[in-house]
């Protein structure tokens, strides 16, 4: 018994240093329910490559679980628009050269060039969310931005994302500023609003606010722009749209932290997501808007459009703390 | 042989000690520590000396969240109170193994996971839920009732999910109770509430203090209640210190609200021995 457990330690041992000598791993932190466990195991059997597959659910924790770990535990990261400018300006990130990506070509040129990472040297765009209103057409009006959402006919009828940027952002953009508007009085402006639609808000859910429509908990829904067309494919009465006075931009990126480890393997799993098929799988399953122009649901003119009218969060710094104490208020 | 003895005797206090260092006191220190510094605006830290972060506390906005989540957590205690004694009286007059089942039945919810089954209670308490759809169906209501997303919901969860707290130390304290004296205050004439008052409730104070300790401190903090049934909705201090870690990007802040519940519980515990009330029972249920 005692021999085949210390043989057994010693096999762990050995396969543990000779996955270090040929660095056969790559190391990535990426959102929880992002891509699908198939895509993954493909790439292992494919590459003969493991991949040490970690997951986070908020940009702030995928910061603090790169600031509080040693340089070069994770190789490929997926941040979002802000979270790159700020990894950017702290040196986490380090520079990628596209002429290790055979399929660099794939990505649509629309997606470049984004304002957090002007000349993508750092980062790459991945897939892009977008908030959105969804509506059961069933039983509500057609509603064409948050302005109709205080509609006194909606009591207990909407489900908002729980977010306090993104959900203060859209009241802002509402009342006329910008989603990054730090204004004192354009923020009592925003909450004027918000008291006034306070009473048609069911929930803040950003779990999983699809269910609130699926279930007819509510006919009306702010979310992200996947949940919204899955609940679409559960109830083709559900109309999605773009809020006219605008709304806000999630690009989520491949980048590579500054002192990988694996920096060759990171490269060979960027390039892999990059792939048509791969992509295709990606949104199959998680339908955000693709960055492929080859796998892309949306002409290049919707693209744009909705690119243009969008916003991204923006840093605000010290700010958001008033956010964070009328989002208390709110509450 | 006296050696030997103490020995084993540090054998077996050291893994402990160890345990409650460093994975209790340092982090509470820890936490002290961070609620005196300046948060940067990236979520880091910025190592001066400040009080703010407690000053902001008094901030009105905080303060009645502070007062919210004391008022659900104090009619959770009572709600609690009510349920446990009756239930804890009555277990008395059963057999013995009776009784046995049903406290290990009290306990069997702690098998799975709160989180799992604070989602079970959507199930039936959401507008098309098994609750409303009985009730409609039944033809005792016309429209769905709201039971959840709201405070109804969060009190609900609440009540169910610290229930056991209250039932385990009541029961104790009840079965202590010499059933002579009960049976005194009968052959005296006195009501079931008289006997409640004069005779269950003196001798079982320290238990029912006990068990709304274990009720009122976790109902406070216990912010995956209020996310899921009331909606996101209402925000306790539990929702507060959680938003400071992972949204606001303000450790300092976060800590300092940790500290100052922390000071807050402490006061509680000392009401507790002033009462009578003994630490092994808080421990040692």
């Amino acid at each position: 018994m005692k021999k085949t457990i210390l043989l057994l330690i010693m096999c762990l041992l050995l396969t543990g240093c000779t996955n270090k000598q040929d660095g056969k791993v790559v190391n990535v932190l990426n959102w929880s329910s992002y891509i699908p466990d198939e895509v993954i195991k493909d790439f292992e059997k494919e590459y003969n490559i493991k991949v040490n597959y970690g997951t986070y659910s908020s940009n702030e924790e995928l910061l603090a679980k790169l600031s509080s770990s040693k340089d070069g535990t994770y190789d490929v990261i997926f941040p979002s628009d802000y979270m790159v400018e700020l990894m950017i300006g702290k040196g986490m990130l380090q520079e990628l050269d596209t002429s290790k990506l055979t399929n660099y070509r794939n990505i649509n040129k629309v997606f470049l060039n984004q304002s957090y990472d002007k000349n993508n040297n750092y980062s790459l765009p991945f897939l892009l969310a977008t908030s959105v209103i969804a509506y059961n057409s069933e039983n509500v009006e057609d509603i064409y931005d948050y302005g109709d959402l205080a509609n006194e006919k909606y009591k207990n009828d909407i489900v908002l994302l729980d977010d306090e940027r993104i959900t203060i952002g859209a009241f802002l953009q509402t009342v006329g500023y910008d989603i990054n508007d730090y204004n004192d009085e354009h923020l009592e402006e925003a909450y004027q609003f918000y008291s006034k639609m306070k009473d048609n808000i069911k929930a803040f859910d950003s779990d999983s606010p699809k269910s609130f429509l699926i279930t007819n908990e509510t006919n009306i829904g702010v979310l992200w722009n996947a949940e919204a067309i899955l609940a679409k494919e559960h109830n083709p009465n559900i109309k999605i749209v773009y809020p006219r006075n605008g709304y806000a931009l999630s690009m989520d990126n491949y980048v590579i932290t500054k002192g990988a480890s694996h920096v060759d393997n990171a490269y060979l799993f960027i390039d892999y997501l990059l792939r048509d098929d791969v992509c295709q799988k990606i949104i199959d399953d998680y339908p955000y808007i693709s960055t492929n122009k080859n796998t892309s649901n949306y002409s290049e003119q919707e693209l744009k459009k909705i690119l243009e009218n969008g916003s991204y969060i923006k840093n605000v710094d010290e700010n958001i703390k008033k956010f964070d104490r009328l989002w208390a208020k709110m509450k | 042989m006296k050696q030997k003895h103490s020995i084993e005797k540090y054998l077996f206090t050291v893994p402990v000690i160890i345990y409650s260092f460093l994975l209790i006191l340092l982090p509470l220190l820890y936490v002290l520590l961070i609620s005196f510094f300046k948060s940067d605006s990236y979520g880091g830290m910025i190592y001066t000396f400040t009080l703010s972060n407690y000053a902001e506390i008094f901030n009105i906005t905080y303060i009645r969240i502070f007062l919210k989540s004391i008022g659900i957590a104090l009619i959770t205690t009572v709600i609690c109170l009510f349920i446990a004694y009756p239930f804890a009286i009555s277990l008395m007059s059963k057999k013995e193994t009776t009784r046995n089942l049903l406290i290990k039945l009290v306990m069997v919810p702690f098998l799975m996971n709160s989180l799992i089954r604070t989602y079970g209670w959507i199930v039936l308490l959401r507008k098309n839920g098994i609750i409303n759809s009985a009730l409609i169906g039944t033809g005792i209501i016309n429209s769905p009732l709201s039971l959840m997303y709201n405070n109804l919901g969060i009190i609900i969860g609440m009540v169910y999910t610290l229930l056991p707290f209250m039932i385990l130390p009541v029961y104790s304290a009840v079965s202590k109770v010499d059933p002579n004296l009960v049976e005194a205050s009968y052959d005296l004439g006195a009501s079931k509430i008289k006997t409640f008052t004069k005779i269950y409730l003196p001798l079982t104070i320290s238990g029912a203090f006990n068990g709304s300790l274990m009720v009122f401190i976790p109902a406070i903090g216990y912010f995956f209640i209020t996310d899921i049934l009331g909606g996101g909705k209402i925000m306790i201090i539990g929702n507060l210190i959680k938003n400071q870690f992972l949204t606001a990007r303000n450790w300092p802040f976060g800590a300092a609200i940790s500290i100052f519940l922390i000071l807050m519980t402490l006061i509680l515990v000392k009401i507790y021995k002033q009462l009578g009330g003994k630490m092994d029972d808080l421990g040692g249920m």
